[in-house]
């Protein structure tokens, strides 16, 4: 039972953590149509820009913040100078972005080295509860909080303030909602800031749980994928569902068929699509 | 808006008297080159037109049928570790048997994930392509009995294609892998002129358009998949003798990234805008990391920021403009 029910936490805390690390992927694809195949890359800058700001000694919670906001920069680069001239034109985003993938992951590896990065969690929170006779370490309830608080954020900016509706209308007609007075440009400037704000301080509020090297970045970006088909995108809550889901999947499966671990999240994602093509809680075309 | 700016760059045929000559010249500039080459250029050279036919087996996807996919060496893979693991698992020795088994393999393949992928259009098709090429990945890293892992499986050098008398060698190889995309070249122009090509050229400017005039444009759709595949899986069973050892990193993500790489360089509107694409990437990719082993990502990154802000047509374009240029000068001199 006690197992059972680690594994459901350990699955749930995966999930988060995979929330997290779309969450940035899809808000820029469903609220603004660019489709950031850089964003694994953006989750290792954020980590390695944390990790920069904390050897200068800053705390963990500033850290975090300094890794993202100079992620969210970078980010903001990439958009003024590159992405901003590709408009609807996805798969000229995606070969752009691609490419960056190539150019920051080699930049990465050459300040910071090959190796695998990894973190303490802070002090305050590096203690682990009992259930039972297992324990459970407090910093993975934070980062379920903290997702569960991000969840909550972006789907009340989106969904109810007045700057969210601008997003969703720009999204629908761009021309029409510039037309009547909206500088767009700012606005989705500031949703690629966001997004790619929100995926570096993932990646380095992840640390203590997902260690970060540059080899990795196709495979945050895949996860992040799979996430967002299985999920579907144009809305927060199918993000967050579609990586519980996956979460618990690959947590499960990896403790009752773990000859077939790797392949668990794959499988669930083509059944998932052969039934509902267009994800959990997508909005179908 | 961003539509119309897609289709500005005009589809560029050879269409003048003399692209024969041109077409002559070329074939016989390829038929010529090893002869003044040291063996390891022909090695590099005959590695860039192995290319050529995976880059011309993408591009029936992303030049004619618009679907752009990120997995495309999975079907390359598949090939090549289907032939490789009868040779060196089995003790297959022919090239007659091995090559055509790995050929089929990457056509079973590509009718199982073309399924897949095919059921979702546009970023969802490009992402699941993504998704199902690192699925073959990760069973070519994880199967570690049948595929070596990491290690890779030892291949077994030139093939062998059981001629009394005949073993090939870097030369040899070279006219093979040439005469080979020479066929495919051929093969692809017939079914990109062919009824069928034409349709699926509908199908990619305005799907709705062909389906409401009757077409089952899924079915054209997936069947350039499938055709795709196996022409990947041709590519894939020559790759295989060319390398020495047959690693993972072969077929995953950077190599389906490299491959669109040569595509969109080489240009995707000119039928063989992607061998040209092959041929510098291949180079480029070669020479960049023997100077610069630790930094040629970089180089490679910098290419698709150029490809994509500044030379979407690609440079086969330009050398089709080149060759204009020329036959208006010279065309009424010579007739």
């Amino acid at each position: 039972m006690e197992t059972i029910l680690l594994n459901v936490l350990n699955g749930i805390t995966f999930g988060i953590m995979l929330f997290l690390i779309a969450s940035g992927l899809a808000v820029i694809y469903g609220f603004m149509g660019v489709l950031n195949l850089a964003h694994g890359v953006f989750y290792i800058l954020g980590a390695y820009f944390g990790l920069a700001a904390l050897a200068y000694g800053v705390p963990f919670v500033w850290a975090a913040l300094v890794g993202g906001i100079a992620v969210g920069l970078v980010g903001l680069v990439v958009e003024l100078v590159f992405l901003k001239r590709l408009h609807k034109q996805l798969n000229e985003q995606v070969l752009l972005t691609l490419g960056f993938v190539y150019i920051f992951a080699n930049l990465a590896r050459w300040i910071w080295g090959p190796y695998a990065k990894v973190i303490d969690a802070p002090a305050i929170v590096s203690g682990s509860i009992n259930i039972g006779s297992a324990s459970f370490p407090v910093y993975r309830l934070v980062i379920i909080a903290a997702g569960l608080a991000l969840a909550a954020g972006l789907w009340l900016f989106t969904e109810k303030t007045r700057t969210g509706s601008v997003i969703r209308a720009g999204m629908d007609d761009k021309e029409m909602t510039t037309g009547l007075g909206v500088n767009y440009g700012l606005v989705s400037s500031a949703v690629f800031f966001t997004g790619t704000f929100v995926g570096g301080v993932a990646g380095f509020i992840g640390l203590p749980i997902i260690p970060v090297y540059p080899g990795m970045v196709f495979d945050i970006l895949l996860l992040a994928l799979i996430v967002i088909v299985v999920g579907g995108v144009g809305r927060i809550e199918g993000t967050l569902l579609g990586a519980v889901v996956i979460g618990l999947i690959d947590s499960l499966g990896k403790a009752y068929f773990p000859d077939f671990a790797y392949f668990t999240m794959y499988l669930a994602m083509i059944i998932i699509l052969l039934v509902k093509p267009s994800g959990l809680l997508g909005r179908g075309k | 808006m961003g539509e119309a700016k897609n289709n500005t760059a005009k589809w560029v045929w050879l269409t003048g008297r003399h692209n024969r000559i041109a077409y002559i010249i070329v074939g016989l500039f390829f038929v010529a080159l090893p002869l003044f080459m040291p063996p390891y250029l022909q090695g590099v050279m005959t590695k860039a037109l192995i290319f050529g036919i995976f880059a011309m087996s993408l591009n029936l996807l992303v030049g004619y049928a618009g679907l752009f996919s990120l997995g495309h060496a999975a079907y390359f893979g598949v090939a090549a570790y289907t032939s490789s693991i009868l040779t060196v698992r089995y003790g297959v020795e022919s090239f007659w048997l091995a090559a055509p088994a790995g050929i089929l393999m990457a056509v079973l393949v590509a009718g199982a994930f073309g399924f897949i992928a095919l059921r979702l259009s546009g970023v969802y098709f490009l992402l699941v392509t993504l998704a199902l090429g690192q699925l073959l990945y990760s069973v070519a890293l994880k199967w570690q009995t049948v595929t070596g892992g990491t290690n890779g499986l030892i291949n077994v050098g030139y093939p062998d294609l059981g001629l009394p008398g005949f073993t090939m060698n870097a030369m040899s190889f070279y006219y093979l892998v040439f005469a080979v995309l020479v066929i495919s070249l051929f093969l692809l122009y017939r079914l990109i002129e062919s009824p069928f090509g034409v349709a699926l050229q509908g199908v990619r400017d305005s799907e709705t358009r062909m389906r409401s005039l009757g077409y089952n444009t899924w079915l054209y759709k997936y069947i350039a998949f499938v055709v795709a595949g196996l022409f990947a899986g041709v590519a894939g069973v020559l790759f295989r003798h060319y390398s020495t050892v047959l690693v993972p990193t072969d077929i995953g993500v950077l190599a389906s990234t490299l491959v669109l790489l040569m595509v969109i360089i080489g240009g995707d509107r000119v039928f063989w805008g992607p061998v040209a694409g092959a041929i510098l990437i291949t180079f480029i990719v070669h020479y960049s990391s023997i100077y610069t082993p630790e930094r040629w990502p970089l180089i490679l990154g910098g290419l698709f920021v150029l490809a994509v802000m500044f030379l979407r047509g690609g440079i086969s374009i330009y050398l089709v403009k080149l060759w204009k240029r020329l036959e208006y000068h010279y065309g009424s001199i010579k007739s």
